[in-house]
């Protein structure tokens, strides 16, 4: 599902002096893992992710996506890759707050090549146990609902691989255990799912964890899910 | 993303957020409103001069001739007319000249007292040929016009206007009555129709005609005219007719290249072409005021818009994290500027016409509207939607979504 190697990321400061975020990152993840990504604050998993997600794309090195090179690729094409490969979950939910819980997990469809499905945004809505909640605004709804919701929507283009960062970081520890319950369910279900955390107890739903240090990969462990390794 | 989705997101987007939709719109609104009432304000009191002139002129398809280069300005008096226009210059021009239906001829009076009885009033006095009321297409409501045995017979009898008649009769039957013009009895013998205003507001019913004969022979013992009115078989031809009346008069006149003619030749249409052109040139100074408010309504649209892209950065980064494209973004954007801005001319254009049609109704003149003006209204909004939507899309298009994800 996804190879990465030899990924390194530089970044320019404001004042042009270069700060780098990855260093000869190199891994494989096959499809249906549930990895989770840790480090230190600083230490380049965000930027690591979005690499993976396409949003952004490695200095050097060479990524591979479903076996197509996407390191080099233009935005355009980023774009469709994200549209059709990749759902996203992020740590502030980022849900349109003008729109409704429905309209958000419809958003994705508007930009696949796909007709709108009404009714599969509210399959997924159900799925997630927020069925009841199609018609609120993401103003309306609390942290736990508006999370499960972005997760209907990663789903809504039925990519294979969900990227999520840090998903439980501004929930508490029960809204948090549901977000994790509900994507355990996903990857039993058989998606691909990596997920950067600080907590422990949130790793601990992985069945592999890659440690990142100073931008490079530190450790990278397979582990028996439910205990930590 | 097909149009018709693009469109109904852009619509959404605005309708979430009506206040800032309807702020964005108010310059355009005021802009194409005033641009639309002005410009159909102008084509009422255009259409209204045009009507004015008409009722004075009485018809569009003539020449008329005059003594004198044409250079004098100002009212004519007597002294200032010179005698270079015979009466047989009439006859000559119907039967010398292709095209030319009919010659009335037409001697003016100045300053000629008329009383009844102890009614005195100052109308205009004109000495006309018989054919004169249906070349001006003048009608009578008693009595009857002046007719061939008149002008034969140099008969003191005058058809007078309706202010005339209102003035020295105040109601009593002016028909058969005697009324004295310069001192000299006349038989009053028709009532002419009321014209209404011409030019300007003046009354046009303020005169009286008597035969052109008994004028020059009787009244006043001039030999010449005052103006000879061509009426032409078709108006289109009246360049052509004008020059050929032109040679003709100089032959008969004996005007030697390089002298002047002694003589002008108007035409109604030619003066109507100018007052119509001297109205669209204040009509333009008008539409590039309402332009220019239009245009700052676009500069509005763009400032907010900006402020709404960098408001909106979150939004634009969800939906680039979720596949949009920048072409996604920026024509979302663009779009959202277009309706704004389209929706603003569209009610500007509503306002617009609805002023225009109470302005004219203020000034008693049946509402005009410009429907040139209106489409290039529209137009004109949508083209500001487009200009300056382009900037604030391409700002969105280009938010970076990392950073704007960034929590
Ligand atoms: N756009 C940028 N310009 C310059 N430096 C950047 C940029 N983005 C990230 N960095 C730097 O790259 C390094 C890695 O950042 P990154 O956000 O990937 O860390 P992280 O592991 O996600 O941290 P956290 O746990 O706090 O989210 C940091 O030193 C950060 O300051
Ligand atoms: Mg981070």
């Amino acid at each position: 599902m996804i190879e990465a190697s030899h990924l390194s990321r530089t970044y320019r400061r404001g004042d042009g002096t270069p700060v780098t975020a990855l260093q000869d990152i190199s891994f494989t993840i096959g499809a249906g893992e549930f990895v989770v990504i840790r480090g230190a604050s600083g230490s380049g998993k965000s930027s690591l992710l979005n690499i993976l997600g396409c949003l952004d794309t490695p200095t050097s090195g060479q990524y591979r996506l479903a076996g197509e090179d996407v390191s080099a690729l233009a935005d355009d094409a980023r774009s469709h890759m994200r549209s059709k490969r990749i759902g996203f979950v992020f740590q502030g939910f980022n849900l349109l707050p003008r729109a409704t819980a429905l309209e958000n997990v419809e958003l994705p469809a508007l930009y696949a090549d796909a007709s709108p499905d009404r009714a599969r945004a509210r399959q997924l809505l159900e799925r997630v146990g927020l069925g009841a909640r199609a018609g609120h605004f993401a103003t309306e709804l609390s942290g736990g609902e508006q999370q499960r919701v972005a997760i209907a929507r990663a789903l809504m283009n039925e990519p294979a691989l969900l990227l999520a960062d840090e998903p439980t970081g501004n929930l508490d520890s029960a809204a948090g255990e549901s977000v994790m319950q509900l994507l355990t369910s996903l990857h039993e279900g058989g998606r691909t799912i990596v997920l950067v955390t600080h907590d422990e107890h949130v790793a601990s739903f992985a069945d592999r964890e890659i440690v990142i240090r100073d931008g490079g990969v530190a450790s990278d462990t397979v582990r028996q899910r439910g205990r930590p390794a | 993303m097909s149009a018709a989705r693009v469109v109904g997101s852009a619509w959404r987007s605005l309708a979430r957020s009506r206040l800032r939709s309807f702020l964005m719109m108010l310059g355009v609104i005021v802009g194409i409103a005033a641009l639309t009432a002005l410009a159909s304000v102008g084509e009422a009191t255009r259409q209204e001069t045009m009507r004015q002139f008409k009722r004075m002129l009485g018809t569009f398809d003539t020449l008329t001739i005059r003594p004198g280069a044409g250079s004098t300005r100002g009212m004519p008096s007597l002294g200032s007319v010179e005698p270079s226009l015979k009466f047989e210059d009439g006859p000559a021009i119907a039967a010398g000249v292709s095209g030319v239906k009919r010659v009335a001829l037409v001697q003016q009076a100045f300053d000629v007292d008329v009383t009844y009885r102890d009614n005195a009033s100052v109308p205009l006095v004109l000495g006309v040929s018989p054919n004169w009321a249906d070349v001006r297409g003048e009608s009578v409501v008693a009595g009857a016009h002046l007719s061939e045995e008149d002008d034969r017979s140099l008969a003191r009898v005058t058809v007078i206007g309706a202010d005339v008649a209102r003035d020295l009769f105040h109601g009593e039957d002016p028909l058969g009555k005697v009324i004295r013009i310069a001192d000299v009895p006349f038989q009053v013998k028709g009532v002419m129709a009321s014209r209404g205003a011409g030019p300007g507001g003046s009354s046009l019913d303020n005169m009286l005609v008597i035969p052109v004969t008994t004028a020059a022979k009787r009244l006043f013992n001039r030999d010449y005219l005052t103006t000879l009115v061509v009426q032409l078989d078709d108006a289109s031809a009246s360049d052509r007719v004008a020059g050929d009346v032109r040679a003709l008069l100089r032959e008969r006149h004996r005007i030697i290249p390089p002298a002047q003619d002694d003589f002008t030749v108007g035409s109604p249409r030619a003066t109507l072409e100018q007052i119509s052109k001297v109205g669209s040139t204040l009509s333009k100074v008008v539409t590039g005021v309402a332009v220019i408010a239009t245009l700052i309504g676009g500069a509005v649209i763009m400032s907010l818009m900006l402020i709404g892209v960098s408001e909106r950065r979150r939004e634009i980064g969800v939906r680039r994290a979720v596949g949009a494209t920048r072409g996604d973004v920026m024509r979302q954007f663009l779009v959202e500027a277009i309706l704004i801005s389209a929706l603003g001319g569209a009610i500007g254009v509503l306002f617009g016409a609805g002023g225009a049609t109470v302005g004219a109704l203020l000034q008693k003149l049946p509402p005009a509207y410009m429907w040139s003006m209106i489409g290039g209204s529209v137009a004109l909004s949508v083209a500001v939607g487009v200009v300056f939507g382009l900037y604030p899309a391409w700002k969105a298009a280009n938010v970076d979504p990392i950073e704007a994800l960034r929590s």
